[in-house]
Formats: C-alpha cells, sequence, structure tokens
C-alpha cells in the first residue's frame, strides 16, 4: 500500500446496511457496512467498468446491478461470472469519528 | 427380529407385512405427552407391485437425456426460497440442464422466471448459480436490455433492427407459483397447478408448517458421484440406517418407520427418534438410547444433566429437552408443538427433486439436480431451516458453503458435525452402488415391499413422464 489516509466520512454516515461512493483523486471508493463490518472496495465493476454502488450487498458479498457479477467485499475476488478479474480492496481506519481510506 | 423366516408372513398379502413384534410408529407417537397433529397420525401406504426396477435408468446417458427433455422440462420444482428474492428487482437463477431461468420479484406480491437467454444472439443474460438486484437485466454482449417485468427495454442501434417488434421479444417466462415460503418453477404451460400436482393430502400437510416463517441458517452444496435418482433414494428409506449409520440406530425406530404415498408426486417416511432400533432390542437401556441421541441440529443443544428419572423414557426427556433449547437456540414458542414433531424425522419427497424435513430437530430442505455434464453426478444442496426468532427481523438467508468433490461434509461451516458424517457415510455407498450398477450382472433392483416403497413410488413417477404416461 502506498499514499496517506484520506477522510472518506463521519462513520455515523454508514450505518448495517449503508453504502456510499466517494471519489479519492481519480479513484472511486466504495464503503460498505455489511454485517456491522466495514469494508472498502473499488467503487467500480472490473468487468465493464459501471459503478458498484447500487448494487446488492449480501453476506459481504456485493452484486453489480448491471450485468450481475459479484464480489466478496474482504477480499474483492470476483464470484460470478461475467466478471474474472477482482476489484480492489482498501485499507482503512476510523479516527475521530471519520472513516479514513488509503487509496 | 433379524433372521426370522419368512413363514409367518406367509398369510399377508404383498405390502401387508410390518417389522413384527415392534411397535409402529404411530404406537410409538401415541404414548407422548403433547399429541401430534392429524398430519402426523395419518397413514397413507399403498402396495404398488414388486417387481424389479430396470438399471438402465442409472447407467444409461440417453436415459438421463430423455429425463431432460421430458421430465425437467414439465415439473415443478422448487426453484428458489422467497427469502433469496425478498425486494422488487432481486433475483434468483435456478439452473437445471440446459435451461436456466431467472426468477425475480417483479411487485411485492408478483414473482415471475424469464427464461435466462438474450433474445438478440443467445448470451445468458445473468450467470448461473448467481444472484443480486437489477433494475434491468441487460445482456453482456451488445447491450441488450429488458425491464424486470420482462417487456424489451432497449436494443442498442435499433435503427438496425426493423423487423425486431417490441411486443414479440419480451424474456419467455416460466409458470411460477409460490407456497409455504417456496418458489416454484415448471416450463410446461400446461401443466397442472401446483396444488393440484402435490394432491389435497400434501397440501393439508404444508399448510400446517408454516415453513414460511423459517429461514435459510445454512446451505451447502456438494457433487455427488452418483445419478440424481440414486442420490435421492440414498434418503428414502430408513432401511439402511443399521449398516450405514450404526451410530444413530440405538436412538432410530429404524425397521418400524412408517412409509406413505401421496398421489403421484409425494411420499414420506416417519422415522421416529429417542427410541431404540428393533434390531437391538435387549442390548441397550432407556439410559443408553438417551446417552447416544443424536440430532442434526445439535449446535442449540447445551451440556444437559442426561441422567433419566425412574419410570421416564428416552423419548419424553429428550423431547422436553429439545422443546426447551431450540425455543432459547432459535428464541421461539414450541409450546403447542407436538413431541413428535420435536423429535421425529419427517421426510417428504416432492417429485422430482425435493427433499421437506418439516421436523424441528432435523430441519432440512434437500434438493437434488443431475449434472448436465455427466449423468452419474449429482449437484447435492442441503438446506437447514430455523424458525425466524420471535420479535425479530428476518435473518439473510445463508450463502451457499459449495464443497469440493472429495471433502468431507463435516467440513462445512455451519453444519452439525454429527449430521455431516452421516452424509459422507451415504456418499460413500454412492460411489460403490454407481459402480455396482454399471457393471450389474442383473438387469434390476429389488425393492423392499413396505420399507422401500418410496423408492418405488418415485420411480412410477419417473417412468410416468420419461414414458410420457402421466
Amino acid at each position: 500500500m502506498s499514499g496517506e489516509f484520506t477522510r472518506f466520512c463521519p462513520v455515523e454516515e454508514l450505518p448495517p446496511g449503508a453504502k456510499k461512493a466517494v471519489r479519492i483523486n481519480e479513484t472511486w471508493v466504495l464503503v460498505c457496512n455489511a454485517d456491522n463490518r466495514l469494508f472498502a472496495v473499488s467503487g467500480i465493476c472490473s468487468h465493464q467498468a459501471r459503478p458498484l454502488l447500487n448494487g446488492r450487498v449480501r453476506n459481504c458479498k456485493i452484486t453489480c446491478p448491471v450485468h450481475g457479477a459479484r464480489f466478496d467485499l474482504a477480499t474483492g475476488e470476483p464470484l460470478d461470472l461475467p466478471a474474472t478479474k477482482p476489484i480492489d480492496t482498501y485499507e482503512f481506519r476510523v479516527v475521530e469519528g471519520w472513516i479514513e481510506v488509503r487509496v | 427380529m433379524s433372521g426370522k423366516g419368512a413363514g409367518t408372513l406367509q398369510a399377508l398379502k404383498p405390502g401387508e407385512a410390518r417389522c413384527p413384534n415392534e411397535p409402529t410408529t404411530q404406537e410409538i407417537i401415541a404414548q407422548d405427552r403433547v399429541a401430534a397433529p392429524g398430519w402426523v397420525r395419518s397413514e397413507s401406504y399403498e402396495f404398488l407391485g414388486d417387481e424389479d426396477i430396470s438399471i438402465d435408468r442409472y447407467i444409461d446417458p440417453a436415459f438421463a437425456k430423455k429425463e431432460f427433455d421430458t421430465l425437467w422440462t414439465r415439473t415443478w420444482q422448487f426453484a428458489c426460497r422467497e427469502e433469496h428474492i425478498p425486494e422488487v428487482g432481486d433475483y434468483y437463477v435456478y439452473d437445471i440442464g440446459r435451461h436456466s431461468l431467472i426468477v425475480t420479484r417483479v411487485a411485492a406480491n408478483e414473482v415471475r422466471a424469464y427464461h435466462n437467454t438474450c433474445l438478440h444472439r443467445g448470451t445468458r443474460l445473468r450467470a448461473p448459480g448467481s444472484g443480486g438486484f437489477a433494475s434491468e437485466f441487460k445482456c453482456p454482449f451488445h447491450g441488450w436490455s429488458w425491464n424486470i417485468d420482462g417487456s424489451l427495454k432497449e436494443v442498442v442501434c435499433e435503427w438496425d433492427f426493423p423487423h425486431v417488434n417490441a411486443a414479440n421479444y419480451s424474456l419467455p417466462e416460466a409458470r411460477v407459483e409460490r407456497l409455504a415460503g417456496f418458489v416454484f418453477i415448471n416450463m410446461d404451460r400446461d401443466a397442472p397447478a401446483l396444488a393440484d400436482y402435490l394432491g389435497p393430502e400434501f397440501m393439508g400437510h404444508i399448510n400446517q408448517w408454516k415453513l414460511e416463517d423459517r429461514y435459510i441458517y445454512c446451505h451447502v452444496q456438494k457433487s455427488l458421484p452418483a445419478n440424481w435418482k440414486l442420490s435421492m433414494e440414498a434418503f428414502m428409506e430408513a432401511y439402511h440406517v443399521l449398516e450405514t449409520h450404526p451410530q444413530v440406530a440405538v436412538s432410530n425406530a429404524d425397521a418400524n418407520s412408517q412409509y406413505d404415498v401421496f398421489g403421484k408426486h409425494v411420499d414420506r417416511f416417519i422415522s421416529s427418534l429417542g427410541v431404540l432400533s428393533p434390531h437391538l432390542r435387549g442390548r441397550y437401556t432407556e439410559q443408553d438410547i438417551l446417552d447416544q441421541f443424536t440430532i442434526g441440529d445439535s449446535s442449540v443443544l447445551g451440556g444437559e444433566d442426561r441422567t433419566l428419572r425412574e419410570g421416564e423414557t428416552a423419548r419424553q426427556r429428550m423431547a422436553d429437552i429439545m422443546r426447551e433449547m431450540f425455543e432459547k437456540g432459535t428464541n421461539s414458542d414450541l409450546s403447542a408443538v407436538s413431541d413428535s414433531e420435536i423429535l421425529d424425522c419427517f421426510s417428504y419427497t416432492v417429485f422430482p427433486n425435493t427433499f421437506m424435513f418439516p421436523g424441528i430437530s432435523l430441519p432440512m430442505v434437500y434438493r437434488f439436480r443431475p449434472d448436465p455434464a455427466d449423468h452419474r453426478k449429482t449437484i447435492y444442496e442441503v438446506l437447514f431451516m430455523r424458525p425466524v426468532p420471535v420479535g425479530g427481523s428476518r435473518p439473510e438467508p445463508a450463502e451457499v458453503v459449495r464443497l469440493r468433490d472429495g471433502q468431507s461434509f463435516t467440513e462445512a461451516q455451519g453444519m452439525d458435525p454429527g449430521f455431516g458424517a452421516i452424509l459422507d457415510q451415504d456418499t460413500e455407498n454412492l460411489i460403490l452402488q454407481q459402480q455396482g450398477l454399471e457393471g450389474s450382472a442383473k438387469p434390476g433392483i429389488t425393492l423392499g415391499n413396505y420399507q422401500e416403497i418410496r423408492v418405488r413410488h418415485f420411480e412410477r413417477a419417473v417412468d410416468a413422464y420419461v414414458g410420457d404416461g402421466i
């Protein structure tokens, strides 16, 4: 990992079940609160570069709403076609009530 | 009970014999403190002949092809649970043979199933076995898209397709019916309604089970090394328990289990637990039975004192313990549930490929599908169903745990290890049974008239579809 941690959003903006996408420099980052755990991943599907923000999250996996590719939020690994490549995952921390992500 | 000659049984007509000198399932259940409901207290055995069943159905790829063409395209099949698709736009892809259906909720109270093939050049719109949420179904190839109600939404470069009339390009649908939290599909427009297909007796049973109020807390999938019908038939009788699962025979009324058939498509057994196998009569005490009692969902049981009081039976004690523990473990009210429902194994087959176990201690659903690439392999799934907690929100259905070939069921996260060991024992048999049938010098398998009636009943239904007799 390289780069500095960047403030993403206040942690209270992501209650259980919520997700939010923010562009950090040129990278869309998606943070999800799934099963009371936070995950920071790429906000862009590895299949055809569509936004993942409106995808359904279940059991810590996100499904792309466009073509149905599914990814493990913890590892970024693709679980269903049409994706065959992973999405990036990012290191994050919570400092003074803010989620901070390192891209 | 074993080793007796047939001489004492000759006065009975075929199918009338029962395990001699032992209580029937109904007699066992009649002794329970909390009485069983009518669906438990019913009996519906029917003698269906005693001729051998031909082996080709298990080993011939041509038979498997006939099944794909005439059976799987005309039967009602459990595609998914409603909990898999709770919101409008949620979908679940159900695959059977070369067919794939996108089962999706199009309105709060409406579910449809679309053939999962783009009407442009045939690409799957969603990957087999996948699920998620969609606001449209867009083909990943050229981007043709359909609304979730199945109507054509967009043809990219519409100017090049003047011959495509949107009215004729809605996604083709299979029929859908919902029952007890299950979504059933049928690709045959002429098939009977689901309730007629299942029959009034079974409908009277399932409507009392409240399976719609359960959720999937564990879901495991594995490829079994045998034809799908052999795989299913391994679970249709308790006759194999003594030899295959000796660890549970001490507390299972195996040889005096009850077998019933209901119409063309449903059959069941009731196998009482907490009582000694007739095979082992005189060799174990009531305390032994209690000590060796194992169940499918023992994770909710604590370290209970299992010392029987004077005159107390193992069965009654186990029912009392399990009622209390399952109430605590699942935060549900089981006070009105009978001892038999708490304890016993109720195994129903819903033709062609689903088992439902409506009991509390053994709360499973099985699904079997033929592997389209190999008629000697079966895609097997076991779902454990728990009551939704009282006053709580419905938990999300569990993710499917996919085991590798040869991997033990005991390694599946969420699976009770004792239950996993039982499934491993069944799998080991299936390897040898498929091998044995492939090289059998005898053209048919031989069935017991009573204990194996479900196998015969099931194969009659297979024959009816494959032979076009339904």
